[in-house]
């Protein structure tokens, strides 16, 4: 069973490589969503600056004094300018957010159900693409995004009820009260935090295995022309406790691609340079660990659905028959 | 690594000469006063010849700790003598731990107040009490005569200042001695004080008496945002605790004991302090050093320290030995001869305290190098012993005077030793920390608090007593303002004025309670000018200083360029700055502005144009709580730098972006 979630994982990388528009298509997504905010963001700190001096420091270089100066002032957007944006500390920052549960400003939040709403759009397409194994053109990509997109839509109601259990009920449960109970007596700082480490891994486990099952529900969905969301996520649980060795040993091993990437970029990261070349060498970097972030959660993605296949009678199979344009009556309904 | 400049290489040169400035200064001031850091000796036994202080509450104390139950007994004697020029009627006592009785307390409303709370209800066990059992006074029981006053705010449930009648009144210059028995519950930590797991902290934990003076008894209740007021003496106390437990207390250890129970009992020693403090734990481990300086007398350090930290000891030494060298050296010797570190449990919440020749510390089990931690938080403690130990302050009103002298001059210390130092970020759970290295942390800023000050700049009138400030913002006021101005006062008139002026206070304060107007007449007198206006507005108001360029404008007129510069004081407080004009061909035409008038036009004819105009370019007024609008040029980098950090910010946004979709 390892052996095939082995398999898979090489298919779905193969799979992946095939197609790299996709991955240049999420990085677009990214984009899409970061630049106009960015944009934002470059408007408040001109206008904070102003004529002053101090951005002649702060174009050089870091100008702590005037970060805090601008934090102190900065109200929507603005509060989340801060030193935990600098080099490999925003990796940390967003990681720590996501297992300590920090609340984000109310803009960030708006701007990622946004980019949310994109992923599920495109998630249809994604997966038919990586499920047929062959190109589909953009016709093909945008006719299963929008035969799907409802039904991801649908299926999205029900992964927010189950995050939300997992963030709001879970998470305080196990890292707020669990954990105070657990150190409450407890003197050693050590001890805390392999605790803390400990209840981490819990709360991982348990977001892998909602995250994968519902992975499963959409790759079967598509796989196998499913419309009832309910049915799809009922049949992705069967299908992972079928193959638990082979979803787990996937899981793993996407999980160390993740890291890979998150390590690489620790490595890479340049130091804050001035406003020349370095800050765009500096960007490109960052997009270039952004690409290969995306290019994990691709995998992720066509090595489960490549894991769903390998199971079939017929290895590639799709139920759906594949859109021609514009004879096909999916491409008709979008 | 930042590369050289030519701006680098001069500023490194004025450094440098500083340096030599400062070490000449200071060597000529250590040779003319030094023979007075040194002329008490002290003792290995505690004891110091001849007197520092009045040394006119004198306490012997017998005490035994139940870890198990959680419990204290002790018997005190008290040999108290009235100071004043009225005859004493009545006695007045802290009974601190009544604090964290029940929720009632004036300590427990702050704290409420404050928005901080418990995460989870606490039990019974984890509350306090103390309990007068019985207390004589020349023999005379008087323990039906004891009763609770609320001096501060008249809250009935407050049960931490005790009055007792006196059976006669005691003249001045008279004695009377004082028998108490208690017994007190060890809290759950509150406000460094109480039991987690084997971890002992007990501080402010017997009955102790007010300060008389002349105005009668200050003997504040106990508050969330305040610490401590109490005269000096002899502490002469004998703790028992069990067997195998090592000890670390206020003084010297002068002999332990084993007892048939598997108890031990340990007896401590100091002549001329003002509390006494001890920790017990099973699992602490020991290490010793010593400071040595050619011009101050040794002191024996004495580390009690967490396991988990054993690799840290060098860096508490360390630390230590930066305050006892250039405290001593600014202000005066440390008197002692030994110091106890205490490396505070997980969790205590006992780190960064200080008592008399003992104080705790605080680290953390990951502690990177270059970061201060946890040589700021030893270096600010150890500090203490200078600001607060020795000069004894009345906290509860000018927690200023020795918390903020303090917070200047710790930030003061850790440049000289600890630069560069670096900003450190902490994630997941505030356990794993992320060295940001582009962030050198600067003293002026960082290390004197300006963030926290301009947060709550005018939340209260630094000459409120400081427990009446609101207790979440306090801080601000006491410590940062404070350190602020200190710092600012010193760069407008320079170091050696400034020395000259905290040694002639100390030198003069110390064993003794000094009050504001005797720390500002020692300012004045010794500055030789009146600083009185300045004092006023840093101490007596709540305004703040913003002062601006509004306006720089360089037009060519004829075959010059007329340059218009308007500089503003927006904020209420008034500071005299310079303005500095620089041109294009290099020229720089340097004002002085009184800084009254709410603006002022300079305008100048030149063959160039203006490139740039800057209110305070040196930053001498450090309480300015806008920089960034204190200067102006025509040649504005601000869209470049902002195009620079939006593309570093919008790097954070994607990765914050895909952490989303991780779920979809």
């Amino acid at each position: 069973m390892g052996r095939a979630g082995l398999e898979a994982w090489r298919d779905g990388i193969r799979r992946v490589n095939s197609a790299p528009a996709l991955v240049v298509g999420v990085w677009a997504l990214t984009l899409l969503v970061a630049v106009p905010m960015a944009a934002a963001m470059r408007s408040l700190l001109a206008r904070h600056l102003g004529r002053s001096l101090a951005a002649n420091t702060a174009a050089s270089g870091v100008n702590y004094d005037w970060m805090q100066e601008f934090a102190d002032q900065a109200a929507g957007l603005g509060v989340t300018f801060k030193p935990t944006i600098i080099g490999f500390g925003a990796i940390l920052d967003n990681l720590g957010a996501f297992l300590d549960n920090l609340d984000q400003p109310v803009v960030i939040v708006a701007a990622a159900l946004l980019y949310v709403l994109l992923w599920v759009f495109v998630a249809g397409g994604i997966i038919d693409r990586y499920a047929r194994d062959r190109p589909t053109h953009a016709i093909g990509f945008f006719t299963a995004s929008g035969v799907f997109f409802f039904r991801f839509l649908r299926l999205s109601v029900l992964q927010w009820l189950v995050y939300s259990a997992v963030f709001s009920w879970l998470h305080p449960l196990l890292l707020d009260r669990f954990y105070s109970r657990l150190i409450h007596d407890i003197n050693v700082e050590r001890t805390a935090f392999a605790i803390r480490a400990g209840l981490y891994l819990v709360f991982g486990v348990v977001v892998a295995a909602c995250v994968t099952v519902f992975d499963y529900a959409k790759v079967r969905a598509i796989v196998e022309d499913r419309r009832s969301m309910i049915s799809a996520v009922v049949e992705a649980i069967r299908f992972v406790r079928r193959n638990a060795v082979a979803a787990a040993a996937l899981f793993g091993l996407n999980f160390g691609l993740f890291l890979a990437a998150v390590g690489m970029y620790a490595v890479i990261v340049p130091p804050v340079g001035g406003t020349g070349p370095s800050m765009w060498m500096a960007f490109l970097i960052g997009q270039f660990y952004l690409v290969a972030r995306l290019w994990v959660k691709l995998a992720f993605w066509a090595s489960e659905t490549a894991l769903f296949q390998s199971q079939l009678a017929h290895v590639g199979y799709v139920n759906r028959a594949e859109p021609k344009w514009p004879e096909s009556p999916e491409a008709e309904a979008i | 690594m930042r590369g050289t400049q030519p701006a680098d290489l001069i500023r490194d040169h004025v450094v440098c000469t500083r340096r030599i400035r400062d070490v000449l200064i200071t060597t000529l001031w250590i040779s003319t006063a030094g023979s007075s850091f040194v002329s008490a000796q002290p003792g290995k036994s505690g004891a110091i010849t001849p007197p520092l202080s009045p040394r006119n509450a004198n306490y012997t104390i017998t005490a035994r700790l139940d870890p198990a139950a959680r419990t204290i007994t002790g018997a005190e004697t008290i040999t108290w003598r009235n100071l004043t020029s009225r005859p004493a009627t009545e006695l007045q006592f802290h009974l601190y731990w009544n604090a964290w009785k029940n929720p009632r307390s004036t300590f427990m409303r702050e704290l409420a107040l404050a928005g901080s709370s418990d995460d989870e209800p606490r039990r019974a066990e984890d509350w306090a009490h103390i309990d007068v059992t019985t207390i004589k006074i020349g023999g005379v029981d008087r323990t039906a005569a004891k009763r609770f006053i609320a001096p501060d705010d008249d809250n009935q449930h407050d049960e931490t200042v005790m009055a007792v009648g006196l059976p006669q009144p005691v003249a001045p210059g008279g004695s009377a001695t004082i028998d108490v028995a208690w017994t007190a519950h060890v809290p759950r930590p509150f406000a460094r004080t109480g039991a987690i797991g084997n971890y002992f902290f007990i501080v402010q934990w017997f009955p102790k008496l007010g300060v008389l003076q002349e105005d009668g008894w200050n003997c504040h209740q106990f508050h969330a945002g305040t610490e401590f007021f109490s005269d000096f003496g002899i502490y002469d106390v004998s703790l028992t605790v069990p067997h195998g437990w090592p000890v670390g207390a206020t003084g010297v250890q002068l002999k332990r004991e084993d007892n048939a129970d598997r108890t031990t009992t340990h007896h401590y020693y100091q002549e001329d302090v003002h509390d006494f403090a001890w920790t017990t734990s099973p699992d602490y481990i020991e290490r010793t050093a010593r400071f040595e300086h050619p011009n101050l007398a040794a002191v024996e350090m004495r580390l009690l320290l967490q396991p988990e930290h054993a690799s840290q000891a060098e860096r508490h030494f360390n630390a230590t030995r930066t305050t006892l060298r250039h405290y001593g050296e600014w202000f005066g010797g440390y008197p002692y001869g030994h110091i106890t570190i205490i490396d505070p449990a997980y969790q205590s919440g006992a780190g960064g305290m200080e008592y008399p020749t003992l104080f705790t510390a605080g680290t953390r089990w990951l502690a990177p190098a270059r970061v201060t931690t946890p040589e700021g938080v030893t270096v600010h403690e150890a500090g203490h012993q200078f600001w607060y130990g020795m000069v004894g302050n009345n906290e509860f009103e000018d927690a200023w005077m020795d918390e903020g002298f303090n917070t200047w001059a710790t930030a003061r210390a850790i440049a000289e030793d600890y630069t560069p130092n670096f900003l450190a970020l902490r994630y997941f759970g505030g356990f794993v920390p992320h060295v940001v290295r582009e962030i050198a942390l600067s003293r002026e800023t960082d290390g004197n608090r300006l963030t926290g000050y301009r947060h709550d700049a005018t939340s209260d009138v630094p000459a409120t007593p400081s427990f009446r400030y609101f207790p979440s913002t306090g801080g601000s006021i006491t410590y940062n303002k404070t350190a602020l101005w200190l710092n600012t006062l010193e760069r407008w008139i320079g170091w050696p004025a400034m020395q000259k002026i905290m040694a002639t206070h100390f030198t003069r304060w110390q064993f003794k309670h000094p009050k504001p107007d005797d720390f500002f007449a020692v300012a004045n007198e010794v500055a030789g000018r009146d600083l009185s206006g300045f004092f006023n507005q840093v101490y007596r108001s709540s305004d703040v200083f913003d002062y601006g360029v509004q306006e720089l404008q360089s037009a060519r007129d004829g075959d010059r360029y007329r340059t218009d510069v308007v500089v503003r004081r927006h904020g209420e407080a008034i500071f005299p700055v310079q303005v500095d004009v620089v041109f294009k061909n290099g020229e720089r035409v340097t004002e002085q502005w009184d800084g009254t008038d709410r603006w002022k036009l300079y305008s100048y004819e030149r063959p160039a144009q203006a490139l740039s105009a800057q209110v305070d370019p040196n930053r001498v007024l450090l309480l300015d709580v806008n920089y960034t609008n204190n200067s102006s040029t025509l040649e504005p980098r601000g869209g470049a730098a902002a195009t620079k950090w939006s593309l570093a910010w919008m790097v954070w946004l994607q990765e914050c972006l895909l952490s989303w979709a991780a779920l979809v």
